[in-house]
């Protein structure tokens, strides 16, 4: 069951808002999704959580080396000293 | 003011590292333009991936081992999923400590002293954020945020203990020998501005855990600490309850206050990292950094108490010294005398440079040489000049870096060992200090006044022995 | 001759080598084309024949000079537009990424401009990747060239319609559930999804980073091979890449043991069965063996794919917050929070539907009843295929279980649209690759066969492709003027 509320919570977590048309149809919507994964429960929970991850040894790592290649990567929304200005804090 | 638990979550920066964790931008953000240490990856552009910087996994093994953890065979990286400007993709990569899975290091013990060990619940390796700066006044004021990305990956370790403390001086002792292990190690230096974050949290009489957030350095956690207890024992005695909460430090006006109640409940939505697999460390990872990582403190307090022969109590002070204890090495290898070398450094040197004790320049840029302290003291031990006029010369050629042999030609500093002219010096005691001398025939104490006053007369050069020999002599040639 | 811009990449290469043309010549003939057919079709997102043409010029005068041109010099290639192409705007087909130019070229671009390919343009998806049928672009959905009423499939719809059409030559798409096999089975192209990990993600903007690949879409298996071994390789940009063989083109049969997975014959449209059948007939023909077998865990793969897909969706989205990049939008005395939802609220439906449950089964509470079951249904089902590879050398079956259908069929209905994917997500679960051949029609709609096998055998895979490919007679260019 996905209620009205837990639908805005999710909204919240998530940092989405809804468009009315949205907060009408979703939670029926994403109830059915539910519904539909809810046939994992099924499975047993005693089956080892994960095999055959994929690993990687430790000497196949990066080197700590620096490279830093110019360029600018933030071009939006900059001070004059080269901050990024962002919304409100509070 | 019994049964108060102190527990701390400690984030570090790695600063000896040269790059990032996960990018090849300088580790090294400080004094650098906003948002020029950055690169697609940092910034979480769409489409970039973390690349682990295995030297970080290195250094934070180290710091897991000193501080007597478990080390895992195997690592993995997990997301803490929350929003904030500061955080480049809305997620952090970190380590948890979940289904089997550990972080670099778990269940540790850390020993304060004799009688008291701190547990180390987990060590682990993440990134840190990016900063955002505030217009004017503190977090508080209503400004728009300005954000830097340049410390945004950079490697951070993250120490948690066991609320084992039960008392801010306890605490104060921990994060000392904490600092002096990682200096030891050499992998973060705790004073550089910003390398070190402290959370606290304190509860007394068994009641609810109140965490203390923002504290920017080690020297604010005792007084933080003070000021919570202090705080919440008048609420116990108001019989008003303590709510389980997060405050802030406010290291201005030295309180602490609550924090907005909305940064308790995030759900973080831990998952495994998807991009990075899990890393195999290997049969001989941990033997093989335990043979060639740097000497810990108690190891070199160990090797300076049976190899040098010093005294626990100079070992003590040199090794919580490690720049000092460092020096001390440097003046051996110009000339080997542990003991004589070490008794000078931690008296008459040492009350030289103890205002610049805090400074990141500490013992950097001093003129004065390990070579200095080795001439000395050899002048010392070869009898040459006395202890008092060490001292002088070394004040003397504090400010200009010569040689104290230059300095003692100079200023005739040698010691009189010449008997005509040490004779002349008494025999001018003698006739000034009439009473003492008669004192002396009778009165040990009378006898080292003597001396005392050969020793003003001569400047300090007065070879004692000799001095005291040829007073002995004159008051037997008067007795007779 | 046929017309230039039908021709297959490894004919295009030979013909600007022989003389018989130029590349200019070639590239003009594929504008034309485009210019012809893109109205119907909605193909492309970014398009640049100016830029194409000078790229086809120098290559011209390089060859002239006896200079080296590359393996693929002249080609044209369409690339989804999910992946990252220096100072070229790549949209991910969303609103909240419409003016995003990135600074760095993905790995795979890296490959292919050394190797002297010509990037046409960016290609039409469903909006970061999440969907079947490009319906879910926030731009346009693209039509299927066989039928414009149909949808092209999806995720890389734009690259399997442009494909088919003769747009570009080759094309690179991406797979995380099916997003190269559907559109390349409903466009009747061919399509590969790669082992995970054979090919370097760096660049490919993540849905799901644990389940997609970036891979080929092209008319031919020669295609195929040529551009799987010009991306293909262990990068260090991308730590799960891993490196591997070279994929080669042989001309023999070889005996391949291969079974039919019964239950994805069983859940298919009967059109769909019957084409099936008689395909593995064909393989009996070439000499290999073919039996019928049962995958058990079957049922839970498609709830564990949307579980795992959202869960990991829902965190590489977070980043959208308009802060650093994106579109504009001031942030005016928006606090931080507020101003974060609302950016987000310009992402699709499908999009913030995959949010909100990617939320929800990774939240406390939740964790263990969704997501690690998933992930334990992951590690069966990867075992349960690695025992079976053991015995076979490659496992057939539908791509799709239906044959393409109209815009708006399944769209009000989620699960309707998930189902389509029945077939695909296994390869995606288990990190195996999986290629899907056109293999014939009905009703003018086209079908298209899935081979799937173990982890980096994808030698066998093309074995059986190439050997396929030569027997099966059907019409390789849609009707579209």
């Amino acid at each position: 069951m996905i209620s009205k509320d837990e639908l805005a919570y999710l909204a919240k977590i998530s940092k989405i808002d809804l468009s009315e048309d949205e907060a009408e149809k979703f939670p029926k919507q994403l109830e059915r999704t539910i519904e539909y994964i809810d046939i994992l429960e099924e499975l047993s929970s005693d089956d080892p959580i994960v095999l055959d991850l994929q690993e990687i040894k430790l000497d196949e790592l990066r080197d700590d080396v620096i490279k830093m290649s110019g360029g600018r990567r933030i071009n939006k929304n900059l001070t004059e000293d080269g901050f990024l200005k962002g919304p409100k804090m509070k | 003011m019994s049964l108060v638990m102190i527990g701390l979550e400690i984030h570090a920066q790695i600063t000896a590292l040269k790059s990032k964790l996960f990018c090849s931008c300088h580790g090294n953000y400080r004094d650098l333009k906003p948002n020029t240490n950055i690169c697609e990856t940092c910034c979480g552009l769409p489409g970039t991936l973390p690349i682990i910087n295995r030297k970080a996994i290195e250094y934070s093994t180290m710091i897991s081992i000193a501080l007597g953890c478990k080390i895992p065979n195997k690592i993995m990286f997990y997301r803490k999923n929350y929003f904030y400007p500061d955080l480049p993709k809305n997620f952090q990569i970190t380590q948890y400590n979940v289904y089997g899975f550990s972080s670099i290091g778990a269940e540790g013990i850390f020993e304060l002293d004799d009688s008291k060990k701190i547990r180390i619940t987990r060590i682990q390796l993440e990134e840190d954020p990016g900063r955002i700066v505030y217009l004017e006044g503190g977090m508080n004021v209503r400004n728009s945020a300005l954000i830097d990305y340049n410390r945004a990956g950079v490697a951070l370790i993250e120490i948690v203990t066991e609320p084992d403390f039960t008392n801010p001086k306890e605490v104060r002792l921990f994060l000392n020998k904490l600092s002096l292990t990682l200096e030891h190690l050499g992998v973060c230096d705790t004073l550089l501005e910003g390398s070190v974050r402290c959370d606290v949290n304190v509860s007394i009489k068994g009641g609810n855990k109140v965490e203390i957030k923002n504290i920017n350095s080690f020297k604010e956690v005792e007084k933080a600490i003070n000021y919570e207890i202090t705080r919440q024992n008048s609420m116990f005695n108001r019989n008003i309850k303590i709510d389980s909460e997060t405050r802030h430090w406010d290291d201005r006006k030295k309180i602490t206050y609550k924090a907005r109640s909305k940064e308790e409940e995030h759900d973080y939505r831990y998952f495994p990292e998807p991009d990075i697999p899990v890393i195999i460390l290997g049969d001989n990872f941990v033997s093989n950094l335990q043979d060639h990582m740097p000497e810990l403190p108690n190891q070199r307090f160990d090797r300076f108490v049976s190899k040098y022969k010093l005294s626990e109590h100079t070992s003590n002070i040199l090794i919580n010294d490690k720049k000092l204890a460092d020096f001390f090495e440097s003046t051996l290898k110009v000339y080997f005398s542990p003991v004589e070398i070490a008794n000078f450094l931690i008296t008459d040197f040492k009350s030289l440079i103890q205002d610049d004790i805090d400074s990141s320049d500490y013992l950097r840029n001093l003129k004065v040489k390990p070579e200095h302290i080795a001439e000395l003291v050899k002048m010392m031990e070869g009898n040459k000049i006395s202890r008092i006029t060490a001292k002088d010369i070394l004040v003397k050629i504090f400010d200009s870096g010569k040689l104290p042999s230059e300095v003692a030609n100079n200023t005739n500093a040698f010691k009189i060992a010449d008997e005509k002219t040490l004779m002349d010096a008494v025999e001018s005691v003698f006739n000034t200090e009439k009473s003492a001398v008669e004192d002396a025939r009778t009165n040990h104490e009378a006898i080292n006044f003597l001396l005392g006053k050969v020793m003003k007369f001569t400047n300090g050069r007065a070879d004692p022995k000799i001095a005291m020999r040829l007073i002995n002599n004159r008051l037997n040639k008067s007795n007779r | 001759m046929s017309n230039l811009y039908d021709l297959l990449a490894h004919e295009v290469i030979e013909g600007i080598k022989e003389g018989l043309f130029t590349a200019e010549e070639y590239v003009c003939s594929v504008i034309k084309r485009i210019e012809d057919v893109e109205s119907k079709l909605n193909s492309f997102i970014s398009l640049d024949s100016e830029g194409a043409l000078s790229s086809a010029k120098l290559i011209d005068r390089k060859f002239k000079e006896k200079e080296n041109i590359g393996l693929l010099g002249g080609v044209t290639v369409g690339i989804k537009d999910n992946i990252s192409t220096k100072d070229i705007r790549t949209t991910c087909a969303s609103k909240i990424l419409e003016d995003y130019v990135p600074s760095y070229d993905a790995t795979v671009i890296q490959h292919l401009k050394e190797n002297g390919a010509i990037i046409l343009g960016k290609l039409n998806l469903d909006e970061f990747g999440m969907g079947s049928t490009t319906e879910y672009s926030r731009f346009m959905p693209t039509h299927n060239p066989w039928n414009l009423d149909y949808v092209p499939g999806g995720s890389s719809g734009g690259c399997g319609a442009a494909v088919a059409a003769g747009e570009c030559t080759i094309s690179l798409g991406s797979d995380t559930g099916g997003s190269i096999r559907c559109p390349a089975s409903f466009c009747s192209v061919v399509g590969l999804k790669p082992t995970y990990g054979k090919v370097s993600r760096y660049g490919l903007i993540s849905y799901a980073n644990s389940l997609e690949q970036i891979g080929p879409i092209c008319r031919s298996v020669k295609d195929v091979v040529m551009l799987m071994n010009i991306i293909s390789g262990k990068d260090m940009n991308d730590n799960t890449s891993m490196s591997s063989s070279p994929i080669t083109i042989n001309d023999k049969s070889n005996n391949l043991d291969i079974a039919i997975i019964k239950e994805l014959i069983d859940g298919s449209d009967d059109a769909v069965t019957r084409t099936i059948y008689s395909t593995s007939e064909k393989f009996k023909e070439i000499g290999c063996e073919c039996n019928e077998i049962s995958i058990k865990n079957l049922n839970y793969a498609l709830p564990s794919y949307y579980t795992l897909a959202s869960a990991e969706a829902s965190s590489n989205l977070a980043r959208y917050d308009n802060i650093r990049y994106g579109f504009d939008l001031p942030i005016d005395d928006y606090k931080w929070d507020n101003y974060f939802s609302n950016v987000r609220k310009n992402f699709g439906e499908e999009v913030k539907r995959r949010i909100l449950i990617g939320s929800y089964v990774l939240s406390s509470g939740y964790y263990s009843k969704y997501y690690l079951k998933a992930r334990r249904l992951r590690s069966l089902l990867r075992l349960e295929l690695l025992t079976l590879f053991k015995k076979y050398d490659l496992l057939i079956g539908p791509t799709m279980p239906i044959l393409p259908f109209k815009f708006g069929e399944k769209i009000d209905d989620p699960i309707k649209m998930y189902l389509v994917d029945i077939n695909t997500v296994i390869a995606n679960l288990a990190g195996i690759p999986a290629i899907t051949l056109p293999v014939g029609f009905s009703n003018g709609l086209p079908i298209g066969l899935q081979i799937m096998a173990a982890p980096f055998e994808e030698q066998k895979l093309i074995d059986a492709s190439y050997a396929l490919e030569n027997t099966i007679n059907i019409q390789r260019r849609p009707n579209l003027i």
